[in-house]
């Protein structure tokens, strides 16, 4: 396969990917948070999550940063539509950042 | 995987940091000596692959779910653990600034987990298994189930050392929850590899020779 088809092939999948994460992807919380709420008493080690358990991210003297899409979506309002706008813009961003960065770093062709 | 900013002192997340850069450094010195620049735009196809599948969240039981974390697939697609701290360097960059998916002051602790344990864990083991098995299948997968559970092991520590997890609670929930997403790791990594084999051999010149 050319490297232009393999590349808009990879993209579109990555794409999708991300698109079918928005609908599909488990609310269930990852291994590092599962075991936060462990450690809080809101969850024991083998079993469900309360719907209502949260991560206690209330630390003091701690760095606290708003990122502009927070968990993937562009607030409450802008529901499913906001998330894979999200996600399609994180997928671009991070192609075109490594496109860039490797462009400029890596030996040119003789 | 990704530790938010609450979860560890700053002095701790500056630590680690400066460790993940000397890592980062020495991927950008392998960018420049093995990368052409015919090969820039399959990188960058992989890296945006592994964002999107990390974004996709699958269900592991116990009320967990996980994601490929894709250290391991970096490091053998491209045939170097530096590949795997050049592109998780870059995959946690965007989501940690854009997207709050792990923190600021602890982009450091979480490049050094995922990209340089992860991408030298997953690259090592899967070297070793390759050699004394021959098979690509289950050198793959063992080598990205290592490569997802090693990094939980060493979090744990952290979380301990950041005085965030009890050290066995911290050690049981992390290696427990990662031993069992490390499947999904292992599963995705090996589809990957074969997918990208099917259609460009030419960046996956590690099979050459393999029982498949």
């Amino acid at each position: 396969m050319e490297t232009k088809t393999f590349v808009a092939a990879g993209v579109v999948l990555a794409i999708l990917i991300g698109v079918a994460a928005v609908f599909l992807a488990s609310p269930d919380p990852d291994g590092l948070e599962s075991t936060a709420l462990i450690v809080q008493g809101d969850k024991t080690l083998t079993g469900d999550t309360p719907p209502d358990a949260e991560v206690n991210e209330d630390a003091a003297g701690r760095f606290s940063y708003e990122s502009p899409l927070p968990d993937y979506t562009m607030g409450e309002e802008m529901g499913k539509t906001g998330e894979i706008v999200a996600l399609v813009a994180g997928v671009l961003v991070t192609f075109l950042a490594i496109l860039a960065i490797s462009r400029l770093v890596a030996r040119p062709v003789k | 995987m990704h530790i938010p900013d609450a979860f560890m002192p700053i002095p701790q997340g500056i630590f680690y940091w400066v460790v993940a850069l000397v890592f980062i450094s020495l991927s950008l010195r392998w960018v420049r000596q093995e990368m052409d620049e015919t090969k820039v735009p399959l990188v960058a196809v992989l890296a945006a692959g592994i964002f999107a599948i990390q974004a996709f969240n699958l269900p592991v039981t116990m009320g967990t779910s996980g994601h490929l974390v894709g250290g391991a697939l970096a490091a053998i697609v491209l045939g170097s653990p530096y590949a795997a701290v050049f592109i998780l360097s870059l995959v946690l960059i965007v989501q940690g600034v854009i997207f709050g998916d792990g923190g600021i002051t602890t982009m450091g602790a979480n490049i050094l987990n995922m990209g340089v344990i992860g991408g030298f864990v997953g690259f090592y083991s899967y070297k070793g298994l390759m050699a004394a098995t021959r098979n690509l299948n289950l050198s793959a997968f063992a080598a990205a189930w290592f490569a997802c559970l090693v990094p939980a092991l060493v979090t744990a520590v952290e979380m301990w050392i950041a005085g965030t997890f009890p050290l066995d609670l911290g050690l049981a929930g992390m290696g427990l929850y990662h031993a069992a997403i490390g499947v999904i790791e292992g599963g995705i990594t090996v589809v990957a590899l074969h997918l990208i084999a099917s259609v460009r051999p030419d960046i996956v010149n590690v099979t050459k020779g393999v029982t498949v």
